[in-house]
């Protein structure tokens, strides 16, 4: 009896369920359908050239594009790049956005100025990537350039360093101007993560006498695991869709070393000879590196409760 | 507190500010070269890309900046419309998506939400190819809807807000609510909406920024001068090969960014110090 | 809060659905896409000269920025949806496209609107090299012609030349750098003579580079096959020589050394640099460190011609397919004549060539038509008087525009990239060149051996 009541409530609620979430839905069906299901048939078509509407389909050899893009060398370097050049940015970042919150939210330990240092550590985020990597650009500017003048009128460099010339100094570079863009972001995710934990929680602690780290590490930390999911999950997504800086920085320069999957598919696709085909399979062999390691991510982050 | 460990907190405290004092001048840094850049001549800057000296030329830069054939004034008008448009809509509706997640058992919903997280990783590169096939075929070019109507679709803030009321949204309060008799629309607006605000806002600013700055779709959809936006009148600055008007893409680009700051300081208030789980002691 | 939000919200959709809608009143439309406001000022120019002319049409005009191929995509979109605009431009980085390559067959030919191609270039004396750029090779039709001519020469300092050569006349210098012989043995022993005084011939690799792409006797593509034409792989070995003797200072282009240099505060003073009429307008005079003769460099430069020709940049107008057989044909035949073939002092050209076209007193140039460069005076206090039209016409007669394909945009930044590698000797010269057709292989339709 009670059972068939509940069971009854429900089911009576679960259609709100889906009317809540049928603008979005027919956002998706409206504006991104279309585009997402042609990405998809483009792949295995053998669409190329501006303009041109008329493709077939690869009837005989359906994975054609997928082959030739797996067999392109660039494009397996280009995802190497990529995920070197997320790990160098994103360790950093999220220990660093990690570090902040655990000072800026400590109930003991009150940071004067912390409303300052939070909204002003996000604001490297408002300004566009383009007019970042212009001024990235000019700093290591060489021969002349504020980075390399400091470095030679220190006495630290006898001549200028061709920053942008070299592999490493370059991905360091590309790596840095991402962290700094982003660990404000993910500080303010993280913060007001905490900040959504009921305070009740904090007080029970510190009532028992639990120190500052042990509150993070027991308390703060497993109550933000769904955001730290989040936050995991975007900026592996982010990260490997990384585009905006390494092509405006040195357009994937030194000798390949800053370029992205997302670049070459941006290459193959728009750049030069409209593949679009190859664009399309690439970036859908992108989405599935994407999807599994997610899938780690999800797996890792479960409720293992 | 013993004497040494008061010292160690000591310790602890100033290194924390001299961190915090390191990253905020890193912070502040690029916004300080652009506005001392919106003063300088493009011969000046392109010289010296850096510099933290003013110089004179703010007038010849702004007589630049408006004599093209656009309308700054109508440039800002439409980055208005469209991010205060888009930003509304794709908070309100991803904090509603993220209610049917979250609040409402529904025998799609978990496939729902591997849907949202799957469409989320579909590289949005090359979508773009059909998004303007699409735009064109349907005739919403040059109309600012096509930018703001689509904001009802934002996978990642679905997921941001459904990962924030799993952590902090009491489901219990909405039984409660339900027991006192309140419609389910009722209960989103008056006792969900307010306990997500601080994330709410947090979004807010997140979209709002990202709209307000966005480029590449405006500046395809977009081609009539007085449908265009403030990034788009800045790219256009830029837009002759050989010959660039620096100082006034930079006085452009300190424009673009001042609305954007106000924006960011007033909603602050909730990253400072959020009004978290208000709902509950309430 | 909320109702102020749902204000807010309803003000922004009515805003928004209350786009303004021009009108044309019964006007025939021209609609003209560009990516600066420099063609669409001309026609606004021409439209206020001929008020008959703005009583029959309104211009619309659309401009994108080149920024991320903005402009390329937005303009491919509409020929893709068969709204090619009446009226548009191409700069010399993308013409092929538009003129020869994919996109050809979206532009009218100039005779299809009434145009007498052959009498009015002949009449105009149009820089043999536009022409060729500007027809299409599917039908041998002209599609696309520009105002400006951008062939190349050698823009040195006075003061360096005196120094080192003896005289700052433009005949011995030209004669020091080997001018004509298309060939760049003279140049470097230019460059080590100059050495000895502690001068740099050029400022870095790129600028030999545009001199080098724009002379070679092929294209990066032929027959559908990547060529590496020997004057271009020279390159690689030109730059090393420079690079390992200290002939430059290193730079490259379009970044602050570079600018540097062009006012004399960079490592080493440097002699000259290699480009057109409008390096010197746009970019040099500005970065002289001065505005007046005897202020930063101002004034201590001169122009001789070239060792090798070349052209860089440039503008071109084409129409569109649909225009012919319109009520407009005629309307953007006579916009085109204006701009592109009108040597008379009323036309477009002759106010271009002088700096008074839009009736201030603006920068010199110099445009594609011979007789209009023949009536008009090039002479420039920044070149300390001289006039600089003696040595940019004949320098559009070695321009050639055979040896672009529409891909090089993005080809020439892999190969200026390699060459980079190569220099700095983080690549060998056989590695250098493997990466470059790796890249091209895996980044174009383009068939490479290997």
């Amino acid at each position: 009896m009670d059972n068939t009541l509940q069971k009854k409530r429900t089911f009576s609620y679960a259609k709100y369920g889906y009317l809540f979430s049928l603008p979005f839905f027919l956002a998706f069906l409206i504006f991104n359908l279309y585009p997402t299901l042609y990405t998809i048939l483009l792949g295995f078509t053998d669409s190329k050239g501006l303009g041109n509407i008329t493709f077939h389909i690869l009837k005989d050899d359906p994975w054609k594009n997928f082959r030739s893009i797996l067999k392109a060398p660039t494009f397996a370097l280009s995802i190497r790049n990529t995920f070197t050049l997320w790990m160098m940015n994103f360790i950093p970042q999220i220990t660093l956005a990690m570090l902040l919150t655990a000072w800026f939210t400590s109930r003991r330990n009150q940071i004067r100025g912390q409303g300052f240092f939070k909204v002003v550590f996000y604001m490297p985020n408002i300004i566009t990537a383009a007019s970042v990597a212009v001024l990235f650009n000019s700093l290591f500017g060489y021969p002349k350039g504020p980075v390399n003048d400091l470095l030679v009128s220190m006495g630290l460099r006898s001549e200028a360093f061709y920053f942008m010339n070299f592999a490493k100094p370059t991905r360091w570079i590309v790596a840095f101007i991402q962290f700094w863009m982003w660990y404000g972001y993910t500080m303010i995710i993280l913060v007001s993560g905490v900040l959504g934990i009921n305070p009740e929680i904090f007080e029970a602690a510190e009532i028992d006498g639990a120190s500052d780290r042990q509150i993070f590490f027991r308390i703060t930390l497993p109550n933000l695991r769904t955001i730290l999911t989040y936050t995991l999950v975007t900026s592996l997504i982010g990260g490997l869709s990384m585009y905006d800086i390494p092509k405006m920085l040195n357009n994937g320069n030194p000798n390949n070393s800053t370029l992205t999957s997302t670049m070459f598919i941006f290459n193959q696709a728009f750049a030069g000879s409209y593949m679009y085909a190859k664009g399309a399979a690439a970036s859908m062999i992108l989405f599935l590196i994407i999807a599994f390691f997610s899938g780690i991510i999800f797996f890792l982050m479960r409720d293992r409760k | 507190m013993t004497l040494e460990k008061r010292n160690g907190n000591v310790l602890v405290k100033t290194l924390i500010y001299i961190v915090c004092i390191f990253l905020a001048v890193l912070s502040l840094f690029p916004f300080v070269v652009m506005a001392i850049n919106a003063t300088r001549s493009t011969y000046q800057i392109q010289q010296h890309a850096v510099s933290l000296i003013p110089s004179t030329h703010l007038m010849d830069n702004f007589k630049v900046y408006t004599g093209k054939s656009f309308d700054p004034m109508r440039g800002f008008l439409n980055s208005l419309i469209v991010a205060i448009g888009a930003t509304a809509l794709t908070v309100y509706f991803s904090t509603l998506t993220a209610y049917a997640l979250v609040a409402y058992r529904w025998k799609l919903r978990e496939p729902f939400f591997a849907f949202i997280l799957a469409v989320m990783m579909i590289p949005g590169i090359v979508t773009s190819i059909g998004m303007y096939q699409f735009m064109y075929r349907i005739h919403l070019t040059n109309n600012l809807l096509s930018l703001i109507l689509p904001a009802i679709y934002a996978p990642g803030a679905v997921f941001f807000f459904r990962q924030f009321m799993l952590a902090s949204l009491p489901l219990e309060l909405l039984d409660s609510a339900r027991i006192d008799g309140s419609k389910e629309f009722y209960t989103f607006n008056h006792i969900a909406m307010p306990i997500m605000k601080p994330a709410m806002a947090t979004q807010g600013i997140f979209t709002f920024v990202y709209t307000w700055n966005n480029l590449f779709m405006p500046s395809i959809l977009l081609t009539k001068d007085n449908m265009k936006t403030m990034p788009i009148m800045v790219a256009m600055l830029k837009g002759d090969i050989y010959k660039r008007e620096h100082g006034a893409i930079y006085l452009g680009l300190t424009l673009t960014v001042l609305p954007l700051f106000i924006v960011y300081f007033s909603l602050s208030k909730y990253i400072i110090a959020g009004v978290a789980l208000g709902g509950v002691k309430g | 809060m909320k109702k102020l939000l749902a204000i807010a919200l309803a003000l922004v959709m009515v805003f928004a659905l209350a786009a303004p809608m021009a009108s044309a009143e019964g006007k025939t439309v021209i609609n003209v896409m560009s990516f600066t406001d420099e063609v669409p000022k001309m026609i606004a120019r021409y439209v206020e000269l001929h008020p008959e002319f703005a009583e029959k049409y309104e211009i619309e005009t659309t401009i994108v920025a080149t920024t991320d191929n903005g402009y390329q995509n937005a303009l491919d979109a509409a020929l893709a949806n068969d709204e090619v605009p009446d009226i548009y431009c191409a700069e010399a980085a993308f013409v092929l496209k538009y003129a020869q390559g994919d996109a050809c067959a979206y532009a009218a030919a100039y005779e299809d609107l009434g145009i007498d191609v052959a009498a009015e270039t002949e009449a105009a004396a149009i820089a043999p090299y536009t022409i060729e750029i500007g027809t299409r090779p599917s039908d041998g039709k002209l599609v696309g012609l520009g105002y400006q001519a951008t062939g190349g020469a050698f823009i040195y300092r006075r003061s360096i030349a005196a120094d080192v050569f003896g005289s700052d006349d433009p005949a011995v210098v030209a004669e020091a750098i080997g001018a004509g012989t298309q060939s760049w043995d003279k140049f470097f022993e230019a460059a080590a003579a100059l050495k000895e005084k502690g001068y740099a011939i050029v400022s870095g690799d790129g600028d030999i580079w545009h001199a080098i792409e724009n002379s070679s006797d092929s294209g990066w593509i032929v027959d559908g096959k990547l060529t590496i034409d020997p004057k271009r792989e020279a390159f690689l070995d030109l730059s090393k020589e420079l690079k390992d003797n200290g002939y430059h200072n290193d730079t490259q282009d379009w970044t602050e050394a570079w600018y540097a240099d062009m006012a004399g505060i960079g490592e080493k003073p440097v002699f000259g640099f290699y480009g057109p009429a409008w390096l010197i307008n746009y970019v040099m005079a500005g970065n002289s460190g001065g505005s007046a003769p005897g202020e930063g460099t101002y004034g201590d430069w001169a122009v001789c011609p070239s060792n090798v020709g070349f052209f860089w940049g440039g503008t071109w107008v084409l129409a569109g397919k649909n225009v012919p057989g319109t009520d407009k044909a005629e309307a953007v035949a006579d916009i085109i004549r204006w701009i592109t073939l009108d040597a008379s002092e009323d036309g477009l050209q002759y106010g271009w060539a002088n700096g008074t076209w839009s009736g201030e007193q603006g920068t010199k140039d110099t445009v594609a038509s011979g007789v209009v460069m023949d009536k008009s005076n090039g002479e420039l206090d920044f070149l300390g008087g001289q006039n600089m039209f003696e040595a940019f016409v004949p320098a559009n007669e070695y321009a050639n525009g055979s040896n672009l394909t529409q891909y090089d945009e993005g080809i020439n930044n892999y190969w200026r990239d390699a060459v980079r590698q190569y220099t700095a000797g983080e690549l060998s010269r056989e590695d250098a060149i493997a990466a470059f057709m790796q890249n091209v292989a895996d980044n174009f339709d383009v068939e490479v051996d290997f």
